[in-house]
């Protein structure tokens, strides 16, 4: 059997990407590199993989040469165990601040797009935009939602923000422009941790509403 | 010893070394925006070109030394005061105890960097003592300087006086000519930049500038899915207004990545001002590497351990 062959361009003058598309295929190629020296960043986009050299220690050709001669190997690097979160979350009033009017647009009770959201898996697409802000993907798709014409200044850690098929998770306290439904309870960035992300991207994620005080 | 900020001018922050390898994570690199004009401070108060330093966004900014101290202050051209008397920037100072040294407003540049003899306390978050305001890490506590922070120097030996050599004084100009590489997102029609000249908004952070001028309008479905962007990332949004992305700029991003300003010419984004002109110049890959190695060339022998 051949490894599957992928088109890599250039991302600017120290940086290589990997034209992949979608998926899992990200993920394990992400964790593959990570097993070689000599790549500055792996950075996963939605339909890519976006790898990092350092200029000064070799041309963007041979990094080049180097990335395919790594990706003949992709299957070598046996799949980290998919992680699996749970996490508690509080829905609507000021933790979801956006819910009461989603609901009211989609026809919906606050309850049915609760019992929407917590009947799902969704998995970590990436990781991006803030540190540890977590695009998952699997919001079914009749939650139809789009991003707010003014977008907030600040949006509380944790919040849960709704846009067609994705759920966006703030692991900081910060700017935000998607409709903010709940909050998780765990914190998603704790910098006391020696990770301090709790996602990672290929994580499987489950939110319910935690039980009443 | 202490330094006591009197002013901190438009944004004081520390800054250090950048953070690496975590940009999957959303975690952007952070550290001074010109490294170049970083490491030359550093290096005249004895320091390695990584330690920390004081960013200061535009000035004016001022601080009190309660005890004798030495000092540099390089990047965006300003006037100083040391002890009140008129100082050159790019050398070794010595601020007497309880004395001031200030820092006038930046005429040309944006950023100007003061380093201290003696370990500046800095908050080590992910490998890095930059301040990344947005999440709040590294520096103090994460947040930016103000008016009446102290700073516990701790004491260091003298270091001899040093002035920056000549040819390593960038000119910090109001006209700035960027090579550039093609970014992934490039559109055929691209020779326009060749030409064009471009203006720096008012817009403008430790995250990116915004850059005004014929940028092609590519419309809305230019627009793409999220891919990994880096500092010196030109996006140009579907109206045709281009972002350049500095270290705090987000880690992906869904606006066309048009062009690259390719690594050796990245540390002089840090000091466009809003009103600065910008030009492009498109240079081919072998062309980017050989002005890296030309430009490194000409820092390595003042700063041996810094790396463009």
């Amino acid at each position: 059997m051949t490894a599957p062959r992928f088109e890599v361009v250039a991302c600017g003058d120290d940086a290589l990407r990997i034209l992949c598309g979608a998926g899992d295929i990200r993920h394990a190629l992400a964790e593959h590199l990570s097993t070689f020296s000599g790549w500055t960043e792996i950075v996963p986009g939605k339909l890519d993989l976006t790898v990092g050299f350092d200029p000064h220690a070799e041309r963007l050709g041979d990094a080049q040469v180097r990335l395919g001669v790594a990706l003949q190997t992709l299957g070598a690097t046996p799949p980290r165990g998919r992680r699996r979160h749970v996490l508690d979350a509080v829905f609507g009033g000021e933790a979801g601040p956006d819910l009461a009017a989603l609901a009211a647009r989609l026809g919906k009770t606050e309850e049915q797009i609760i019992h929407t959201l917590e009947h799902q898996t969704f998995r970590v697409d990436m990781l991006g935009f803030t540190p540890g802000f977590a695009y998952l993907t699997g919001l079914d798709s009749a939650l139809v939602s789009e991003r707010l014409a003014n977008p907030r200044a600040r949006v509380a850690a944790g919040s849960i923000g709704l846009i067609t098929g994705q759920v966006g998770l703030y692991a900081l306290e910060g700017p935000g422009g998607w409709p903010i439904v709940g909050r998780v309870l765990a914190p998603l960035f704790d910098r006391a941790r020696t990770d301090p992300f709790l996602m990672a991207p290929g994580d499987e994620v489950v939110i319910r509403q935690a039980a009443p005080p | 010893m202490t330094l006591r900020i009197l002013e901190p001018g438009v944004q004081c922050t520390v800054q250090a070394a950048p953070r690496k390898g975590l940009r999957h994570a959303g975690v952007p690199a952070s550290g001074p925006a010109d490294p170049v004009s970083m490491a030359l401070a550093n290096r005249l108060v004895g320091k390695p070109s990584g330690a920390a330093c004081l960013e200061i966004a535009f000035g004016p900014a001022s601080f009190r030394a309660a005890d004798a101290v030495q000092v540099a202050v390089t990047g965006a051209i300003a006037d100083l005061q040391a002890g009140g008397l008129a100082s050159p920037m790019h050398a070794t100072l010595s601020i007497a105890s309880g004395e001031t040294l200030a820092i006038g407003p930046a005429h040309t540049g944006a950023r100007l960097y003061l380093a201290v003899a003696g370990h500046l306390p800095a908050e080590d978050f992910l490998g890095s003592a930059s301040t990344y305001l947005p999440a709040r890490i590294g520096g103090r506590e994460g947040r930016a300087l103000q008016k009446g922070d102290v700073l516990q120097i701790s004491a260091a030996s003298p270091v001899p006086q040093l002035t920056t050599p000549e040819a390593l004084k960038l000119p910090t100009a109001a006209a700035y000519a960027l090579r550039v590489v093609a970014g992934p997102d490039m559109p055929d029609s691209a020779d326009t930049f060749a030409s064009a000249v471009f203006h720096v908004t008012p817009r403008l952070s430790r995250m990116g500038v915004e850059i005004d001028g014929d940028f092609p309008a590519l419309g809305a479905s230019s627009l793409r899915p999220s891919s990994a962007v880096f500092p010196g990332a030109l996006q140009v949004t579907p109206q045709g207004r281009g972002f350049l992305l500095l270290p705090d700029g987000q880690t992906t991003g869904g606006y066309p990545h048009v062009l690259q300003v390719i690594r050796a010419d990245r540390h002089l984004l840090g000091q466009l001002r809003p009103g600065d002109s910008v030009r492009f110049l498109l240079r081919t890959q072998a062309q980017a590497e050989e002005a890296l190695l030309a430009k490194q060339a000409l820092l390595q022998a003042w700063l041996p351990d810094f790396r463009l």
